[in-house]
């Protein structure tokens, strides 16, 4: 990985302009409402939104979003085209005709339409991420929550491990790269040289990581790095009020049609052993 | 007299071994530095510079273990002299700090601005004031409007100035430098001494560097420590350090010394008086003087011409024709690559940090395969082989030995190879037993290659990789990290290697290491070879050098001067120089 592509960037958008909560508030009302939707529409419409704040209030190109996009949308299309084929009436929309014939199964509206769910379930919850994660500097979401009470070296781990992981991948990297120079495992069969080298790997990957975060330690330690329960910022925290109403009302919203939908559950779930 | 700026007394330090048994790193050390002064710690490779750097600092034993006796005073700011255990975390800090060998270690955030600012955030600095120290420290080492740039997409050089600026943005009233350019190409060393120099003009600051690059640093520093055994001597001056010990410094300690000292304390071993131990070459160069001294011009050294005749001579082992590569992420990291290894010759590549060395080499050992144009390993493309049969062909060593070690112990990671090719039992047991004893590591043959010091550690990953008699031998920075005696010991086995047929090619930053070395060297810049020849040429074509951002070694440029004619390795000098004020007694003074 020559560059960091999961972090912030900079501009002056109404995304950036929110203070971390109220986008944290965003992300976790479209999170759990794609988990615990079972409405196309609704789905459609969660998409519709954390697609247009991506592309129009966060002021990061969609280019930035396909190149980490493009990643996890082999695993959105195995949801969406394989996932059919284990229709389990988890969808209110479509109707029981058959829609497609396979030679695996025929599959119906429902089917398709529960594929189509889980596609825009993940759409949603990954372009709502990424913005989040785009738009929000790490000091501002380390400051965010220390003033909530939150111990600021718990928040600063992730930045931590957004700086540090490069050169450990890195690391394993060269390491994959010996086993190969030095042909470990030649002699073993194919699973067995697969476990030698996953041992090897694991074994130095740990030992030298240990020696490095014991540096990586020491030059924490110095630096003050949890001297004080709390500490300074230097950059002001951004904040708005517009961003403020749109982070509560999407958590309102989110918690209203939680409840909505739970209610609507109780009699149709498989589970629902009193109905 | 002087302040100073901390004192050690009767101080030890040791670690418990799981026996219980005391394994001590300093014994009864005592010794102190005066305020606003530059020291330089020596010491061979593992003879415990940076456990003496970090006792300094406290994070030994106060963090991360062991045990010690005596006493470190250290002189605050406001509190004056006082044992540093008498003073809070934060004030310690800001008293003593340290900056590590490598900067990816010590960089946390990601942006040049708030690395600078997070000890400050940590230490309850308010933001009003955190904005011009940050502002200071940048300027302090030439930074000057780099405080939006990223971190992660700095040069090494300008990584480890960051890592100082944080460090100076402390204001602590002595810093500790461990290694600060070791992980840096020729410019990052620049850039990173450069701005020690800044700093000690521009802050009120006591400097304690441990460096190898002498060349650079030694006239410079006020004051030498000798770390020797568990014990520390000095401080003293570098030159009385130097006059005091003459070449037992470097041959019987092990340690680099600057070139025009060797030259100097050579000359008065061989009986030439001179007024003064030299550490620069324009000293040399004031004293022995250049009026009327000039020679006939000097035809090119022999080792130039038998160069050129071996590479006229033997059939290339290695072909790369019109390679080219690009990265998913970056296109054109190599463009247009021709080059042929010969058997029986030690080549260098040099170039600053992603001119394109290391994507080079991995063409050459087979680890990629070039998106353009050719590798021919003996006649047959890289790509052609099966991947395994090329690796015993083309031995790759990487910089860090670690990274290489697949096997438990000492033995058993030397006899792989050989039993990979299905080398008889007794043999590979006779083979293995003789590679140790010419690498001095027969005593550790039952331990783990992971507990061995850095120069066994390096030593072993070039025996194992060279047991199974390789055609090609590449080597990334060979002598990363090692003393002269180590460093030495390595290259006269890669010549040997060399003599007996062997093609060998390293890639390293140190350019003494390619005039004393290699029989040809090859410059690249921006993914392209701009240079092929001797090391001569490459010393005397200033176009290469600037574009390639290397420098000559110092005997290159003061030899010159001396002699009319450059010489590449401080012996060549000597002995021109021994034939002309040679005469026992003779005293060389100021022209």
């Amino acid at each position: 990985m020559d560059d960091l592509e999961l972090s912030y960037k900079e501009a002056n958008s109404p995304f950036h302009r929110m203070d971390p909560f109220s986008k944290t508030l965003y992300v976790l009302a479209v999170s759990t409402t794609a988990i615990f939707n079972s409405s196309l529409y609704v789905g459609i419409a969660l998409f519709v939104l954390t697609f247009s704040c991506a592309a129009f209030f966060s002021g990061v190109s969609l280019r930035a979003y396909w190149k980490l996009g493009k990643v996890i949308l082999p695993f959105i299309l195995i949801l969406t085209f394989v996932f059919p084929f284990f229709y389990a009436n988890q969808v209110s929309i479509g109707s029981e005709d058959i829609a497609i014939r396979t030679p695996i199964k025929d599959l119906t509206w429902a089917a398709l339409g529960f594929g189509a769910l889980l596609g825009l379930r993940f759409l949603a919850i990954g372009f709502s991420g990424l913005t989040y994660a785009f738009t929000t500097h790490p000091s501002d979401l380390v400051q965010a929550f220390s003033r909530r009470g939150l111990d600021y070296r718990l928040v600063h781990a992730p930045v931590l491990g957004l700086v540090l992981f490069p050169s450990f991948l890195q690391l394993a990297r060269d390491i994959s790269t010996t086993q190969r120079i030095r042909d470990l495992g030649a002699d073993l069969h194919p699973i067995a040289r697969k476990w030698a080298s996953l041992k090897h790997l694991a074994f130095s990957m740990l030992l030298m990581g240990l020696r490095r975060g014991q540096t990586q330690a020491m030059a924490l330690d110095i630096r003050g790095y949890g001297a004080h329960k709390t500490r300074t910022f230097l950059r002001p925290i951004p904040s708005s009020l517009a961003g403020r109403v749109f982070g509560w009302s999407c958590f309102v919203l989110a918690v209203a049609y939680l409840v909505l939908q739970l209610g609507n559950l109780a009699g149709h779930m498989p589970w629902d052993f009193g109905g | 007299m002087t302040e100073p700026a901390f004192v050690v007394e009767d101080y030890s330090f040791w670690f418990k071994l799981p026996s219980g048994e005391r394994r001590l790193a300093l014994d009864n050390v005592s010794f102190s530095v005066e305020k606003g002064s530059f020291v330089l710690i020596l010491g061979e490779s593992g003879s415990g510079k940076s456990t003496l750097a970090l006792n300094l600092v406290g994070i030994y034993p106060d963090y991360f273990g062991g045990f010690n006796e005596g006493r470190v005073l250290v002189n605050h700011r406001t509190k004056g002299l006082v044992n540093r255990r008498e003073l809070d975390r934060g004030e310690r800090f800001q008293t003593v700090n340290m900056l590590f060998q490598n900067p990816e270690d010590q960089i946390v955030t990601l942006t040049v601005e708030e690395e600078i600012a997070f000890a400050l955030e940590n230490y309850l600095v308010p933001p009003n004031e955190i904005h011009p120290r940050v502002t200071r420290a940048l300027d302090q080492v030439g930074l000057h409007g780099f405080k939006e740039r990223s971190t992660l997409k700095l040069s090494g050089g300008e990584k480890q100035r960051v890592a100082l600026a944080a460090m100076l943005a402390m204001e602590p009233s002595v810093l500790i430098l461990d290694e600060p350019t070791s992980n840096l190409d020729p410019a990052g060393t620049e850039e990173v001494l450069d701005a020690v120099r800044l700093v000690r003009e521009r802050a009120d600051i006591t400097l304690v560097i441990v460096e190898h690059e002498v060349d650079r640093i030694f006239h410079q520093v006020d004051e030498v420590l000798l770390v020797d055994g568990q014990a520390v001597h000095g401080p003293e001056s570098p030159r009385e350090f130097l006059t005091k010990r003459g070449m037992q410094v470097r041959d019987d300690m092990g340690l680099w010394i600057p070139q025009a000292s060797e030259v100097s304390l050579e000359l008065a071993k061989r009986g030439v008086s001179l007024t003064r131990t030299h550490l620069t070459g324009e000293e040399l160069v004031e004293d022995l003087g250049t009026a009327g001294m000039r020679e006939p011009a000097v035809p090119p050294p022999e080792r130039d011409a038998a160069a050129r005749r071996l590479t006229e001579a033997a059939e290339p082992v290695i072909s790369v024709r019109g390679v080219g590569f690009s990265y998913p992420t970056k296109s054109d990291v190599l463009s247009d690559v021709d080059l042929d290894i010969h058997k029986g010759e030690l080549l260098a590549i040099v170039g600053q940090n992603g001119s394109g060395k290391s994507t080079l080499a991995s063409c050459l050992t087979g680890l990629f395969d070039p998106t353009s144009g050719s590798v021919t390993v003996d006649g047959k493309r890289t790509s052609d082989y099966k991947f395994a049969d090329l690796a015993r062909r083309v031995a790759y060593i990487f910089q860090v030995p670690e990274k290489q070690f697949i096997r438990k112990s000492v033995y058993e990671e030397m006899a792989h190879g050989l039993r990979a090719l299905k080398v008889p039992a007794e043999e590979v047991d006779r083979r293995v037993e003789e590679v140790l004893k010419t690498v001095r590591l027969d005593d550790r043959k039952d331990s783990s290659p992971f507990l061995l010091s850095h120069g066994q550690k390096r030593r072993l990953s070039v025996a194992c990789m060279v047991i199974s008699e390789p055609e090609v031998v590449i080597l990334d920075e060979p002598t990363f990290g090692q003393d002269w005696r180590q460093a030495g010991r390595l290259m006269d086995y890669m010549r040997r290697l060399a003599d007996a047929g062997a093609a060998v090619t390293f890639i390293t930053h140190d350019m003494r290491l390619v005039a004393e070395y290699a029989d040809r060297c090859v410059a690249m810049s921006d993914g392209r070879i701009i240079f092929e020849g001797v090391p001569h040429e490459l010393f005397s074509s200033p176009d290469v050098l600037s574009a390639a951002k290397l420098k000559a070694p110092p005997v290159f440029d003061f030899s010159k001067k001396l002699l009319g004619e450059s010489a590449l390795a401080t012996a060549e000098l000597i002995d021109r120089l021994e034939a002309r004020y040679g005469r026992p007694g003779a005293v060389v003074q100021g022209s």
